[in-house]
């Protein structure tokens, strides 16, 4: 009979314990989302499940300035999270259009970005906002920067025994404005087609980009920055045109796939019209920031 | 403290009747008898049923399009503790073929695989994890054959034959009409448009996916429970596929759970009978997961469909001509009589005096294509409703006028041959749209469109007929009984999938008889307490069901009048009258109580029957007999108009459904509550055929096997709907009504793909209409030049 035995540790330290006893065979589940799904479907067949559920020390939002997110709290938390929602919206985007009420309110923001899919929709948010993930193991911790926390799809740099605990968030520039849009085949209840996110600082004229960062979501086989498109906006007037240009370059460094969701030139067509689109959103958060 | 062992008992539903302690109406809106028990959870469906001792079947699926099979292994499964059988061909006695028409489609497996979802092996286990790792050890030798995957190559001259048996080769049926002659069009005709329509294989995606559980009793009944639409047919079926004697079996149908034509017909039920056969007397349940329901169920057939429909300059139509193949997978699931009916409303609902119509259904190695609300109409409406469209473009006219101006009108012979001899109000419907501000405003609305947006408005003309044709008899037999106690039962022939007819009969005896809605009781269809009725289908349900019981009501209620006049001692029975719980002496105001009236009279007497057979078509257009039989002509139909406005992202692709309009002439009206969800429900399904659905296949096995990848909509992708009813009374309809069913889904997919040519200039000849379509069909048009 297919089972797995269920271990429920009482906090972080413990579950570490557990992952260095059971190394391989076990698994981490936070909220399930993911994981059930790949049980089901027999993609994993762990022999244990470490449970993060519901671990005070993993469900927090401390917002001063930057902002700590514990790897544990449900996206739900986040879309209510009044601090989240004024001074990170990006992270607000992202999820409060993802899955079902139901699915946010027991998906975690760490099990997104571990699961490591390449259409996550919290991981282009945090890109932008360079995030450092924080990795605990009995060994000790260890911070990665999210652009390089991802290897590939499913895959990233956690090795057997650890597991990520905190995502933390420098404060932004003063002057930005940040957003996530996503392209669906329906308007709730899928996964992105292609998701962009955009972070856009400018100088005191409002105009002159300062900082940019455009993180692309099911671009490639991880989640990705766009990194020519951000330089061609470092110190540019920011508007419709450059946009429109930041955008083709975007969409030129992406490599998407064809698959039964999309194809490969359709989602270069959309990150070019995405980038553009929210960069403009960016902008007129920017401008509201400023104002505030 | 409460009992922790105990659940709590629940309360039967009509305790907590939200409809109240109110005696219906006809033609006012009623909460349905069975809204509070389905939001509250406890209705219980064919999937929710856990006996005690259960046990659990399932099904190993070929997961191959088409091979010969050698032999099924079926040891280490057997081995495996808690499994109790692993049944195969060789277990069944009857004759192993289920069908409704042409019976092809085996039970379990015996000389080859067709599809990739055909039944190999019948697994019964104690729980569900041992049956899923049984039907895993579960294998199967199989000699695998080329395939027939498209129905061009299905008609290849020495294509691979999916039954080599069958005399038609790889065509189930060929269907075809001539009237007139089509031969000399192009002389006769000052416009003429030529079309190729491609529309997609559907998946039903019901909330309850196929299910249900057997028992075979102490008596040598088997009783089988399920999720179905067709209780009576399916008893037949079963009966015939696994040897026994209908009379031993007993088909219960609860309210399905959703089924659009998916449960036309056998789907759990002959391996529930096959696996209760088996297990010793235990209860055995089946439930389809929902991948399963994907490969193994039914679908609304794929279609490609030729047109060339000619015009006067004026914009009378003079021909039309059309070629039409549909998908039918590797078995008659009714596939003869959805390309019947396709066949029929190929024309759509106008006079054209020359046609020639051919159709065909094809046998191939893919997903069967089956019924699905619409039945075939809803690909021709979406191929004669855009060439409608086409001609008006070519013609210079404006597409309503062109549509008036060939609607068919009462009287009239419709292009099929058939004289419409009762209420045809396809006219009254268009009228209605073009009145509309959505539509005499659609100019100033569409110039305000955003930047990279354009807007458009489409409009199409609808009508569906309802019942079975000439031949099938259309029959609905209905009782209705006094209880002992004083209390109503309707004795519900027909099941209610989830469109509320069950709710509708409650309506139609309380208005008759008098009775508080808490003071009726229905019975499900069972084929051993309620009677033969049909299948609930073919916008039938209510129309036939409907009249069948208006006449037991009036029967039994003359009946108590007359029972309790001899009581009371007056001559005249109309001088008595029901009122609720009673019968009382309008003279005198004396009364009886039912309870006590109910005491004098026997059973035989408490009870009233009334059968009623739908009207036929009485003309003998000119096709074969065997097109008769699968359903040609009828004589009954629904009309409707409808509008959408859409909005078109240019730079994305993406098709906005802004709002929708409905018109229909579907009769009057009984309860215009569960009318509108009728209405509703058929226009978001359509919006999901037009613009996202699609079961995606690559050699017979389907890519799209889950709700995350086949795209129904969500709440938010329906746009606001209007609905009118154009109430005309239908002197054949119970209360002057007619079948509201199916006739709305066939509109969305070509009024929006009328509305993306008006917003864009584009037409898309193969739906649904995904961005990525859209957008590549914007992009070739700019590349030609054609700025618009």
């Amino acid at each position: 009979m297919r089972t797995f035995e269920y271990l429920k540790p009482a906090s972080v330290n413990k579950a570490l314990a557990l992952l260095d006893l059971y190394g391989d065979q076990a698994k981490l589940i936070a909220g399930g989302t993911d994981v059930m799904v790949q049980w089901k479907k027999r993609i994993i067949s762990p022999q244990v499940l470490i449970s993060l559920r519901n671990l005070a020390e993993l469900s927090f939002i401390k917002f001063g300035g930057g902002l700590e997110i514990g790897a544990g709290t449900t996206h739900r938390a986040l879309e209510l999270s009044p601090e989240i929602r004024e001074h990170f919206p990006v992270i607000h985007d992202a999820v409060s259009n993802l899955g079902s009420v139901q699915v946010r309110n027991s998906g975690t923001i760490g099990g997104n970005i571990c699961n490591a899919a390449p259409s996550a929709d919290t991981a282009p948010p945090l890109l932008v906002l360079d995030t450092n993930v924080r990795i605990a193991s009995t060994k000790g911790e260890r911070t990665v920067a999210i652009r390089d926390f991802f290897r590939g799809p499913s895959r990233t740099v956690l090795q057997t025994g650890e597991l990520v605990t905190l995502f933390s968030i420098p404060a932004p520039l003063p002057r930005t404005g940040m957003a996530y849009s996503k392209h669906t085949r329906r308007k709730a209840m899928d996964l992105p087609i292609v998701g962009v996110a955009v972070l856009l600082s400018f100088e005191e004229d409002l105009k002159t980009c300062r900082k940019a960062a455009i993180a692309l979501g099911v671009a490639a086989p991880t989640p990705m920055r766009a990194a020519n498109a951000e330089a061609f906006l470092a110190g540019k007037p920011v508007d419709k045109t450059t946009l429109l240009e930041a955008g083709k370059i975007a969409s030129e460094e992406a490599s998407p796939r064809t698959t039964i969701r999309g194809s490969a030139w359709y989602r270069k067509e959309i990150i070019r019209v995405l980038v553009r689109r929210t960069g403009l959103i960016c902008m007129e958060r920017a401008k509201g920031a400023a104002r505030s | 403290m409460k009992n922790k062992d105990k659940p709590p008992e629940l309360q039967p539903f009509f305790d907590k009747n939200i409809a109240g302690d109110v005696v219906p109406s006809i033609g006012i809106s009623m909460p349905r008898i069975d809204a509070y028990a389905k939001v509250t959870g406890r209705e219980r469906y064919a999937a929710d049923y856990y006996g005690f001792d259960m046990i659990w079947a399932g099904v190993k699926r070929a997961g191959i399009p088409h091979a010969r099979l050698k032999s099924v292994n079926t040891q280490a499964a057997e081995n495996l503790p808690g499994v109790i059988a692993v049944l195969t061909h060789k277990n069944i006695s009857g004759s192993n073929r289920q069908g409704v028409i042409r019976k092809d489609q085996p039970v379990l497996v015996d000389d080859k695989v067709r599809h990739c979802g055909d039944a190999v092996a019948l697994v019964l286990a104690e729980d569900k994890e041992t049956l899923a790792k049984a039907i895993k050890l579960t294998s199967a030798d199989f000699e695998p054959l080329p395939g027939v995957f498209t129905t061009e190559t299905a008609l290849e001259e020495n294509a691979p034959l999916v039954h080599e048996d069958h005399p038609g080769g790889n065509v189930l049926l060929k269907a075809s009409l001539e009237i007139g002659s089509v031969q000399s069009a192009k002389e006769h005709c000052d416009v003429l448009v030529e079309a190729c329509f491609e529309t997609p294989l559907v998946e039903h995606a019901y909330l309850e996916t196929e299910a249900g559980w057997a028992q075979l009793k102490e008596d040598g009944k088997l009783e089988i429970v399920a999720s179905t639409q067709t209780p009576f047919r399916d008893r037949m079926e079963v009966a015939d596929a696994l040897g026994l004697e209908p009379e031993r079996i007993r088909m219960i149908a609860p309210y399905a759970g959703g089924a659009f034509g998916g449960k036309d017909g056998v789907t759990v039920q002959s391996l529930l009978g096959l696996a209760a056969l088996h297990a010793n007397g235990r209860p055995v349940k089946m439930w389809w997961s929902r991948e399963e329901s994907f490969i193994a169920g039914t679908k609304r057939h794929a279609a490609r469909m030729y047109y060339r429909l000619g015009a006067k300059a004026d914009g009378s139509l003079h021909s039309l001509d059309t070629r039409l193949y549909f998908d039918t997978g590797p078995y008659d699931h009714l596939g003869g009589v959805v390309i019947t009916l396709a066949l029929e409303h190929s024309g759509g609902p106008y006079r054209i005096p020359n046609v020639s119509f051919k159709g065909w259904a094809v046998y191939t190695n893919n997903p069967i294509g089956g019924a699905f609300r619409g039945f075939g109409v809803a690909q021709v409406t979406a191929a004669m409703e855009q060439m409608m469209d086409m001609l008006a473009e070519k013609l210079a006219m404006d597409p309503l006028k062109l549509r008036l101006k060939n609607a068919v009108r009462k009287g009239d012979k419709n292009c099929v041959g058939v004289t419409l001899t009762h209420s045809t109000g396809l006219v009254e419907c268009l009228e209605a749209v073009a009145r509309h501000p959505l539509w005499t405003e659609r100019a100033a609305w569409k110039s305000k469109a955003g930047p990279f947006k354009r807007r458009g408005a489409g409009i199409v003309a609808l009508m569906h007929a309802s019942g079975y044709g000439p031949v099938v008899p259309d029959v609905a037999n209905a009782k209705v009984e006094l209880t002992a106690e004083g209390k109503i039962k309707v004795y519900c022939g027909v099941v209610d999938m989830g469109q509320g007819n069950a709710a509708t009969n409650l309506q139609i005896a309380g208005s008759i008889l008098c009775q508080n809605v808490d003071r009726i009781e229905l019975i499900l269809p069972d084929t051993d307490r309620t009677l033969p009725s049909g299948s609930a289908s073919a916008s039938r349900c209510t129309y036939t069901f409907g009249n069948a019981l208006i006449g037991a009501c009036e029967t039994l209620k003359l009946r108590i009048l007359q029972r309790a006049a001899d009581l009371l001692m007056v001559d005249d029975c109309d001088e008595t009258a029901l009122i609720p719980g009673a019968v009382r002496h309008l003279p005198t105001g004396r009364e009886i109580p039912l309870h006590r009236l109910a005491t004098f009279m026997n059973e035989s007497e408490r009870t009233a029957t009334q059968r009623f057979r739908a009207p036929t078509a009485k003309e003998i257009p000119p096709v074969g007999n065997e097109i008769r039989l699968h359903g040609f002509p009828h004589t009954l139909f629904s009309y409707g108009a409808h509008l959408v406005r859409v909005e078109v992202n240019e730079l994305t692709g993406v098709v906005d459904v802004k709002r929708y309009l409905s018109v229909s002439d579907c009769g009057k009206i009984i309860n215009p509550h569960v009318y509108e969800q009728q209405i509703q429900g058929a226009i978001a399904q359509g919006i999901g055929y037009a613009l996202s659905e699609e079961v995606q296949v690559n050699e017979g096995k389907v890519l799209t096997a889950d709700l995350a990848t086949f795209i129904i909509p969500a709440a938010s992708d329906v746009p606001e709907i209007e609905s009118q009813p154009v109430e005309i009374y239908e002197p054949s309809g119970p209360y002057g009504l007619k079948g509201v069913g199916e006739i709305a889904t066939n509109g969305p997919l070509p009024a929006i793909a009328n509305a993306v040519a008006d917003a864009c200039g584009v037409r898309i000849f193969r739906s649904p209409l995904t961005p990525s379509r859209v957008l590549r069909a914007l992009r070739e048009r700019l590349s030609e030049g054609g700025v618009h």
